[in-house]
């Protein structure tokens, strides 16, 4: 039962905590006199003028000059006392009596010289330092707990913050008062702090992992500290700028920093002046940015903090493979196949573990839970490896349950110990690690990839059966790792998975993997020497989260900043920043994925893509425009973020440009022709042939159609003549329509995302054909087609599910004419390679449209028309050798090809 | 707020002369309170070092796992040998720190004392 005295307290302790709140939005603020706080009431106590803040320097050097005459002193007493004990015949006089209490004078100042000793030791540790420690630092939880209580009686005492603030703290309230007076501004702001925190070595450290130039930031911040009224004299400090030294002092209290310095100052006046957000805010940098990078600087003082604190405890742990009680064995053959994590941490060659607090947590619960084994499931990358690490500096620190104490982890290399060629060796081997591990009694066997054992069960023998029966009786604990897929196919229904606690790592989201990226990206600086912004690691967190999907966060998010360090390196050179940009590259070329910002040209080229795609496509005007506006969302990052790129579906005659369109916008887009993939659907007509798309289970290469999305995941998916395909095959494109993924037959997920999505069908042709013919507006055409004559080939859901239904309308003459042209342009470039000219009379244009004109099959027939009247002739003029480089061949109006020989030169 | 004399005058008398008299306080309070805690922190974590309570915990489990009777025999001997090492060597060392504290008490009246005794030698001879 709780005590009741305590209960009281802790009441007690409440109110006056939300007193305190209260009193801190209220009075203190508003008056401007101070801030309440359980050291007092919060004040600015220094006077900042010129003579203070010179005087600061005075006294410093005061002191150091008056700690070196007393060194000076204590040395010279030393040296006098040597040169009498060297005046003595032998240094035995040491040992005499009268050597020390005869009086000579040198052995008398040899006292004196041992009491100043005693006084410059008091003065070291009292004067030496200029800053105070803030009450609490590094003080005990019963400490604080006690000074927490007795806040109230310093509730009425002024508190000056001024001597917890360190130089670099100093030197920001020195700069911000130089610079109000050289402005000759009336008080000292909070833009003025922000300006001089900005220009210290802290501001730039700020600036740099922000990833800004300081010159950027000068315009708008000389506008800021020039606001305001003016006026001459000495400025004193604003009441705003105060209560941000206030709230530095506050925080860093709050933060169990030991001093307040530049950082906190930064990020107060920040935080507390909306007008420097903005200007943030303006060049791209939102606040959430700007403190999360503060988090980062904070971070590595942590980890560094965290490190000393490790490097004392691991002193304390063996070096050898002897646990301290010494009731371990030899482990000849373990040590053999093995790597010792425990002695690796210890050396400090494993990184410490960022979050994964409740993975961890449930980890050492089911150690200690008495079954004791467990296995921890998750996708390649989670970071199951890092969580052993972690376990292993736990056990290094002792930080961990009874059952882990004074033990070793032993991380076992499966693939080494199976690699005996014969099965029997392997097993004997395998059988014999586990007696020594058994023997010794402090191992701890860490299994990755666990299901390696089962690969090795050809016939009777299994060594994960081998291991479930001596877990079943063995008294030794064993942390497997294994993948979801891995654990129920070799794990779950089998002994060893009744033998071993489950704990799933599950994939940390973005936000979470930017902390991991943050603390172990030191390394990856260090190495390429560069450095990262925060905008890079937050985009190869994003991005990678987004669009690499075989692997998992944080692993893939790691691989793209190490990969972008080496860009930024190789592009930039030594000491360059990694950007935003780089990251994006990298995607890029890893995912296929343009994910870099729109850069000019290709805003340019998505502005004008109506122009460039009505050069190859003719008299679709509707479809042109649907396809474009749907690039542009989709590059605007406007679009929804779980579907396709956009769903067409293109209906109309064949021969009208379907499929020509789809290939205009990959070679537009998409970069070629080829960034297309072309399914017909013809080839799947019964409900089987959906295994040959995507995949059938046990079969690693996966479906035709799925592994080509992997591969190529932006590209165009054409799904052509999509009525003929069978019924079951259309409801699996509900889905890709609808969420962007697909699962394929062996599991993996794949991305639809950005791919755009084409169906061409021919359904309703005739129906078409009747109307125009009819002269009936293709609005109109289309509401019929999807209300009446659709119905029989697709189910609604399926055209539901379509960004744009674009009817494209057979072609007239005059289409065909203007395709004409189109055909025998390419004829013209082919010859202009070759040196030639080619010239076409209209009429014979005319001529060949007429011929190739058919409203049943569209443009279709024209080619063949082209092929026969003019390549043919062509051909024959160019093997004759009739036509030299230089000459121009006509086309004259009969459809009779001529060669006009070219003038002689000269 | 502190005058320019003030501070002046506080560098002067507080700081550089003042501190002449704060020094005995500091040293028999303060100082000796640092002192005395940095002493018990390092014996803690020599007591960590020689890990007293793991050795008294498995006194009677056998050494490098040998499990028979003569293993056990002189397993137990050798616990009580190591334990006794230890426990001397932890004695030697509080004897080393608790010096230091003696000679930390003593200094300055001690080195003062023999400073005048010195003094009023050299006069006399």
């Amino acid at each position: 039962m709780a005590d009741p005295q305590t209960l009281e307290q802790q009441e007690r302790n409440f109110d006056a905590q939300r007193d305190l709140r209260e009193l801190q939005r209220t009075e203190g603020f508003k008056e401007n006199v101070g801030l309440p706080s359980v050291d007092g009431l919060l004040v600015w106590g220094a006077p900042i003028d010129d003579f203070h803040l010179r005087f600061r320097k005075i006294r410093r050097y005061t002191n150091i000059g008056f700690h070196l005459t007393l060194i000076i002193l204590s040395v010279l007493t030393v040296a006098a006392f040597l040169y009498r004990l060297f005046q003595q015949e032998s240094i035995q006089a040491l040992w005499t009596a009268e050597f020390w209490f005869a009086g000579y004078p040198e052995v008398t100042l040899f006292w004196l010289g041992l009491f100043l000793d005693a006084f410059i030791i008091f003065r070291l540790f009292e004067y030496s330092q200029d800053t105070k420690r803030i009450p609490g630092w590094g003080k005990s939880s019963v400490w604080l707990h006690h000074y927490q209580e007795t806040a109230k009686e310093r509730a009425n005492f002024r508190f000056d913050i001024s001597p917890y603030v360190d130089d670099s703290g100093w030197e920001v309230v020195a700069s911000a008062f130089r610079l109000a007076k050289n402005l000759k501004r009336n008080e000292i702001g909070v833009p003025h702090l922000f300006a001089a925190a900005l220009s210290s070595q802290t501001g730039a450290r700020f600036l740099m992992r922000v990833g800004l130039s300081f010159d950027r930031m000068k315009a708008p911040i000389a506008d800021l500290i020039n606001k305001g009224a003016s006026g001459d004299g000495i400025p004193p400090l604003s009441g705003e700028a105060k209560r941000v030294l206030i709230s530095a002092y506050e925080n860093a209290r709050l933060e169990h920093r030991r001093h307040v310095t530049a950082i906190e100052i930064f990020l107060e006046a920040f935080k507390q002046d909306e007008r420097i957000q903005e200007v943030f805010n303006q060049v791209g940098y939102p606040p959430e940015h700007v403190i999360h990078v503060a988090e980062w600087i904070k971070l590595r003082a942590k980890l560094r903090e965290d490190h000393d604190r490790f490097v004392r405890l691991a002193m304390l742990k063996p070096k050898s493979a002897m646990n301290r009680s010494m009731t371990a064995r030899a482990t000849p053959l373990l040590d053999r196949f093995s790597e010792d994590l425990t002695l690796s941490a210890r050396s400090g060659y494993l990184a410490p573990i960022v979050g994964r607090d409740r993975e961890m947590g449930e980890l050492l619960r089911a150690i200690e839970s008495g079954q004791r084994s467990v296995i921890m499931v998750g996708h390649r990358g989670v970071g199951k490896q890092a969580l052993i690490e972690g376990l292993a500096r736990k056990m290094v620190a002792e930080d961990v349950p009874p059952e882990l104490f004074d033990r070793r982890l032993v991380s076992i290399n499966i693939p080494q110990v199976i690699a005996a060629g014969d099965a029997c060796l392997a097993a004997e081997r395998f059988f014999a690690i586990l007696q020594e591990v058994k023997l010794s009694g402090n191992i701890i066997l860490a299994l990755q990839n666990i299901e390696a054992l089962s690969g090795t069960g050809s016939g009777p023998l299994d060594l994960a059966e081998g291991l479930a029966s001596e877990l079943g009786r063995g008294p030794f604990i064993v942390i497997g790792t294994t993948t979801p897929e891995n654990y129920s196919k070799y794990v779950e229904r089998r002994s060893l998975g009744s033998r071993l606690i489950r704990v799933d790592v599950p994939e940390l989201n973005p936000d979470a993997a930017i902390r991991v990226l943050m603390a172990r990206c030191g390394a990856i600086e260090y190495k390429n020497k560069v450095f990262f912004t925060f905008a890079s690691i937050e985009r190869a967190s994003v991005l990678s989260d987004r669009y690499l999907h075989d692997r998992a966060l944080p692993a893939k998010a790691l691989d793209v900043i190490r990969e972008a360090a080496v860009l930024a390196r190789k592009k930039r050179g030594e000491n360059a920043f990694v950007t935003a940009e780089d990251a994006a590259t990298i995607i890029h070329d890893k995912a296929n994925v343009p994910v870099e910002a729109v850069s000019q040209d290709e805003s340019q080229k998505l502005l004008q893509m109506e122009d460039h795609l009505h050069q190859r496509i003719i008299g679709q005007d509707a479809a042109v425009v649907a396809v474009a506006q749907a690039m542009r969302r989709a590059r605007a990052d406007l679009r929804e973020g779980k579907r396709p790129i956009a769903n067409f579906l293109f209906l109309g005659p064949t021969g009208v440009g379907k499929t020509e369109t789809a290939k205009a916008l990959a070679a537009e887009y998409f970069g070629s022709e080829t960034n297309m993939i072309r399914v017909d659907m013809s080839e799947y007509q019964d409900a089987t042939s959906v295994y040959r798309m995507i995949g059938q289970a046990g079969d690693e290469r996966g479906g035709l159609l799925t592994e080509a999305v992997r591969k190529n995941p932006f590209s165009i998916v054409l799904l052509d003549e999509i009525e003929k395909a069978h019924p079951d095959i259309l409801n699996l494109f509900l889905q890709v329509m609808d969420d962007g993924r697909l699962t394929d037959g062996v599991g993996r997920t794949i991305d639809f995302t950005n791919v755009v999505l084409i169906a061409t069908s021919n359904a309703g042709t005739q129906f078409i054909q009747d109307e125009t013919r009819k002269g009936t507006e293709l609005e109109r055409i289309k509401t019929m087609l999807l209300e009446q004559q659709l119905k029989g080939s697709f189910r609604p859901e399926f055209l539901n599910r379509f960004d744009a239904i674009i009817v494209f309308k057979p072609l007239s003459k005059d289409d065909v004419e203007q395709i004409t042209w189109l055909m025998l342009g390419r004829i013209e470039k082919q010859l202009e390679e070759k040196g030639m000219g080619f010239r076409v009379e209209d009429a014979a244009v005319a001529l060949l449209a007429e011929a190739g004109y058919d409203p049943l099959f569209g443009a279709r027939p024209l080619r063949r028309v082209i092929q026969d009247r003019v390549d043919n002739q062509l051909a024959d003029i160019l093997l004759k050798g009739e036509a030299a480089r230089r000459d121009t061949i006509v086309l004259d109006r009969d459809g009779v090809m001529k060669v006009e020989k070219a003038p002689p030169i000269g | 707020m502190k005058t320019r004399v003030g501070s002046i005058a506080q560098l002067l008398f507080v700081d550089l002369i003042g501190s002449v008299a704060w020094f005995p306080v500091w040293w028999y309070t303060k100082g000796l309170q640092m002192l005395l805690q940095s002493v018990f922190r390092a014996l803690q974590y020599r007591v960590r070092a020689y890990a007293f309570g793991i050795w008294i915990k498995n006194f009677f489990v056998p050494m490098y796992g040998q499990y028979d009777w003569t293993g056990r025999l002189i397993s137990v001997f050798m616990r009580f040998v190591v334990l006794i090492g230890r426990g001397i060597a932890i004695t030697v060392i509080a004897w080393v720190y608790l010096l230091g504290v003696i000679a930390w008490v003593l200094l300055p009246p001690l080195a003062l004392l023999l400073f005048f005794q010195g003094g009023a030698a050299g006069i006399l001879n």
